[in-house]
């Protein structure tokens, strides 16, 4: 006992000097806590790297008041237990001035609650659980909440698409239920009728007794919630049985790897999203080129929604002048970001914290994302409020 | 002791919790568990959701270890028909279920889990507190159990069952009462560490759950309290210390098993005893 | 109509199962240690199929690559790793095996990307049509790779020296050894043969889904740990029944029962259940 006590101190203390970094006066700290590792470490990388484009272009243009902007990054694989002692230290030790998240619900949600409690704002790049910000006053999130995005699938299906006979496929975790969730909510409003609802794990890659359904139930659409690594078997398999109907999917599809992996089936495929790949900003089309120069693959909205994350957090520490040292300040200054234009859209938070922008909706037109629509129903994208 | 530091701790002695709790059952009793994370699980989300109810946090955790505990006599009545092998799959079996029914449960938040869970009401240092002196009280418990005739019973049970059914050890009691004792303690350690995340989903008590417990108690030598104890601190710590080097943390984990059951197949416990046999050997010979 | 297509779609997926699964079954039918780093092997052939396609522009180079390829490293584990703990506790193997399966998974993100990867061009595509039912070129492949193999498996064991002693082997090492069948020999071959399986196996699921990817191993990693044991572990006419009955019954299960619990679980449900009344598996002797 003696000797594991000991062990155990000496250990804490390695840990704990290997990880302090020096703080540095002259440099603004920003955290990034992203799945590096495991299941969905494609989605990490890309909200790193976007994040990364976002910190580069700040500094190149002058920083923070002269401040150098420093991203402290951490894995968290993802997952809601590693993501506790990431947010403690990056606020104990690193002592940043803003987080970001980079990565999926559970870890968000976890880290969100520790940054609420020691007052330091945080902002969600993408995740999309409801819970998120109403872990407090200092949670903020850039991206469209769940339910909101699907109550868009029902306007884009049902209304603008015009099919009515709806089979949907959900993937079963917090996005792909939320999703649905949204979807089914405002699918009654435009005169869907739900056939069927199939649902697969996030682990699956073989759809074949899903699609042989489908085939016999005969949709005139099919709502697919899923990520690019799911979706793309799914649709390459539909297509393979003859299922023509159109496939509709969210921003979990918005990648080039999508359109790698399935190939001609992907053609004519629909998603909303938020980052559009025709728009006529120059912040959407620089951020577009310079992220392709940077990482070598094209852009997605991942990283999109990482560059924004970041692009929100500096644009709030430049109207503060780079006095970052209150940070229930830095806070106000967050909320009142007002019609900023990022590579996303243009951000505005509500009085949640959540973003209020439209829609964007892509199809695959020619092995590329093209721009189909854009969803602007003020009403229908209401994020909650509380 | 900041923020973080008070978080790692409380962590690790979660993690010890449970490993000396699968210990009881495998290490002591010699019953393979591959689905340890589940009992884990039941604690969670039972002290989750009564906390949440408004009950008491002591209410909860006690209420989650039951929880856990009643599952584990189940169990341990399937592993009554089950030996070695089987019972490992078996396990992992049960822990495949519980994850999937709970995923599909929507009053148990489905895939979203629960959050905003309440909190414990002791104060950071408090909790800290409270996690390690129940650590310690179970270390105690399982340095006591060894030297007394349970454990006695357990060791033959582990070594060759049948040949202890012969000099009169009621086996299948001892069995169960090494599931319920085991897996009451990781209820307990659910209970605690959802009022640690204060959000639980059902992936933080899957398969890489069980395995990440069983790796501890393997990797600090199955049976030995002592090394199950550093080999818990030492695995919790590791991910932490290789922060910096986020890209290779996993693969040196994984290295760390492999290298460890290809080397020192007896854990910590087995290399600290080679040492030692090796340092009185050394100490005899003139030199 | 919908019912036999389930069943044919169950039936490939318990194809799949199979190829990966009997591999899995000889080692433990020798050795008894759980090997999990197997699933690994089934990544390392998806990976060598995908990258040699693209790199020389030929399908059946690749998969001849691979499949030798997967069955050596399938060797060198037996060699470094397994032998010199074979007479260790079962779940020293066991964990010395996940330990090295996580090393492999991420061997392949760090060396692959976390990205996953695919054919440039789909190399097999159309399908083929059995009366009403309609599946693709690559699903056929499947059933007829794993009965083909398998069944001709069964013959290299039944009618050839070195499989009578193969099988010898495993039912009873240490008579077989006192006949003077080179024991060691066998254990190579059986990993060579198994590994080799398992490469097919991951042939064949990237070209059905023009992705492979670091953690593509993960689900049978487990599952098949499921498989081996209702087929009554080293059993591997068992196991190609078990495999069978799993793919049909989580074919009707996902769509019939995905709202109760998932595939995982519906897998390890009837598992549990098999075992709650036989204890030894469905084809296991008592």
């Amino acid at each position: 006992m003696r000797f594991g006590g000991l062990l155990l101190g000496s250990l804490v203390a390695a840990a704990t000097t290997l990880a302090g970094a020096a703080y540095a006066a002259d440099t603004i700290k920003i955290g990034f806590n992203a799945p590096l590792t495991g299941f969905a470490a494609a989605d990490g990388k890309s909200a790193l790297t976007g994040a990364e484009l976002a910190v580069e272009q700040a500094n190149a243009s002058g920083g923070v008041n002269g401040k150098q902007i420093e991203l402290v990054v951490y894995d968290d694989g993802a997952k809601p237990d590693q993501a506790v002692p990431v947010a403690k230290k990056m606020i104990g030790q690193d002592k940043v001035a803003v987080g970001v998240s980079g990565s999926y619900s559970g870890s968000t949600r976890a880290a969100a609650q520790v940054f609420q409690d020691s007052g330091v704002p945080y902002i969600s790049a993408y995740a999309v659980h409801p819970d998120i910000t109403r872990a407090g006053p200092f949670v903020f999130r850039t991206s469209f909440v769940g339910e909101v995005q699907g109550r868009a699938g029902a306007k884009l299906v049902g209304e603008m698409l015009g099919k009515k006979r709806v089979v949907l496929i959900t993937l079963q975790n917090d996005f792909g239920k939320s999703l649905a969730a949204g979807f089914k909510e405002k699918a009654g409003d435009y005169g869907i009728e739900v056939v069927n609802e199939y649902q697969y794990s996030i682990k699956d890659r073989q759809f074949g007794p899903i699609v042989s359904k489908v085939a016999a139930d005969k949709p005139e659409a099919i709502y697919a919630t899923g990520y690019f690594f799911t979706a793309a078997p799914l649709v390459k398999q539909l297509r393979a049985k003859g299922v023509d109907a159109p496939v509709i999917g969210q921003e979990g599809y918005d990648s080039d790897k999508f359109l790698e992996i399935a190939g001609k089936a992907a053609e004519g495929v629909i998603i909303t999203t938020s980052l559009d790949r025709d728009s006529d900003q120059p912040e959407t089309k620089q951020f577009i080129s310079a992220f392709e120069k940077k990482a070598g693959f094209g852009a997605d909205m991942v990283a999109a929604s990482g560059h924004t994350a970041i692009k929100v957090a500096v644009a709030a520490m430049r109207k503060l002048d780079g006095d970052v040292s209150d940070p229930a300040k830095l806070r106000d200054a967050i909320a009142a970001t007002e019609d900023l234009t990022a590579s996303t859209g243009s951000i505005s938070f509500n009085p949640l914290g959540e973003v209020m922008k439209a829609v964007q909706v892509q199809v695959v037109r020619d092995g590329a994302w093209h721009r189909h629509s854009v969803i602007d129903d003020t009403a229908l994208l209401a994020p909650p409020a509380k | 002791m900041g923020a973080y530091e008070l978080s790692l701790l409380t962590l690790i002695g979660i993690n010890v919790l449970l490993a000396l709790s699968l210990n009881l059952i495998t290490g002591f009793c010699g019953q393979i568990s591959l689905g340890h994370a589940a009992f884990y699980g039941v604690g969670a989300y039972t002290a989750a959701m009564l906390t949440k109810a408004g009950i008491g946090f002591a209410p909860a955790l006690v209420a989650g270890a039951a929880g856990a505990a009643l599952l584990g006599l189940i169990v341990g009545i399937a592993s009554l028909r089950v030996r070695a092998d089987f019972l490992a799959i078996t396990t992992m079996g049960v822990g495949f279920l519980f994850l999937g029914v709970v995923r599909q449960q929507e009053w148990l938040g489905g895939e979203l889990g629960i959050s905003q869970i309440s909190e414990s009401g002791l104060g950071e240092t408090g909790f800290l507190l409270l996690v390690l002196g129940l650590a310690a009280g179970v270390f105690a418990i399982s340095l006591y159990i060894k030297r007394s005739w349970m454990g006695f019973a357990f060791d033959s049970i582990a070594d060759d069952e049948d040949t202890a059914r012969t000099v009169g050890i009621d086996v299948a009691r001892y069995k169960l009462v090494a599931f319920a004792l085991g897996t009451a303690i990781a209820g307990v350690a659910g209970g605690l560490y959802a009022h640690y995340a204060r959000i639980i989903v059902p992936d933080a008590f899957g398969f890489t759950v069980s395995i990440s417990i069983l790796a501890m108690v393997v990797v600090g030598g199955i049976g030995s309290t002592v090394g199950v104890l550093i080999a818990a601190v030492l695995l919790t710590l590791m991910p932490e210390l290789f922060r910096f080097i986020n890209d290779y943390k996993l693969l040196l984990y994984g290295g760390l098993l492999l290298l460890t059951m290809r080397f020192s197949p007896a854990g910590l416990a087995g290399l600290a005893r080679l040492g030692w046999t090796a340092g009185r050997k050394a100490e005899r010979r003139p030199a | 109509m919908l019912y036999l297509d389930l069943t044919l779609q169950g039936l490939i997926q318990g194809s799949m199962y199979a190829l990966i699964a009997v591999g899995l079954t000889l080692v433990y039918g020798l050795l008894r240690i759980l090997h999990v780093a197997h699933a690994g092997l089934f990544t390392l052939g998806a990976y060598i199929a995908v990258t040699v396609t693209n790199a020389a522009g030929s399908l059946l180079l690749a998969a001849l690559v691979a499949v030798p390829l997967v069955g050596l490293a399938g060797m060198a584990i037996y060699r470094l790793l397994y032998e010199p703990i074979l007479h260790r506790p079962p779940f020293v193997a066991l964990i010395a095996s996940i330990g090295l399966f996580i090393c492999m998974e991420e061997g392949f993100r760090l060396v692959f990307g976390p990205y996953g990867n695919s054919f440039d061009l789909s190399p097999v595509e159309g399908s083929v049509q059995l009366g009403a039912l309609s599946l693709q070129t690559v699903e056929a492949a499947t059933i007829v790779a794993a009965f083909g193999l398998l069944g001709a498996l069964a013959v290299f064991a039944g009618r050839t020296r070195i499989g009578v002693a193969w099988r010898a082997t495993v039912t009873d090492p240490e008579m077989a050894q006192s006949f003077g069948i080179d024991t060691v020999k066998v254990r190579y071959l059986n990993f060579f043969i198994g590994s080799a399986l398992a490469a097919v196996a991951g042939v064949l699921v990237a070209l059905l889904n023009n992705f492979v990817e670091p953690t593509m191993g993960s689900v049978p990693s487990y599952k098949m740990l499921a498989i081996i044991v209702l087929g009554g572990l080293g059993n591997v006419k068992g196991t190609l029944v078990a495999s069978l009955a799993l793919g049909v019954m989580e074919s009707f299960g996902t769509i019939y029962a995905g709202h109760i619990m998932d595939r995982d679980a519906i897998a390890f449900l009837f598992l549990v259940a098999v075992l709650m009344v036989r204890p030894q598996g469905l084809f296991g002797k008592a």
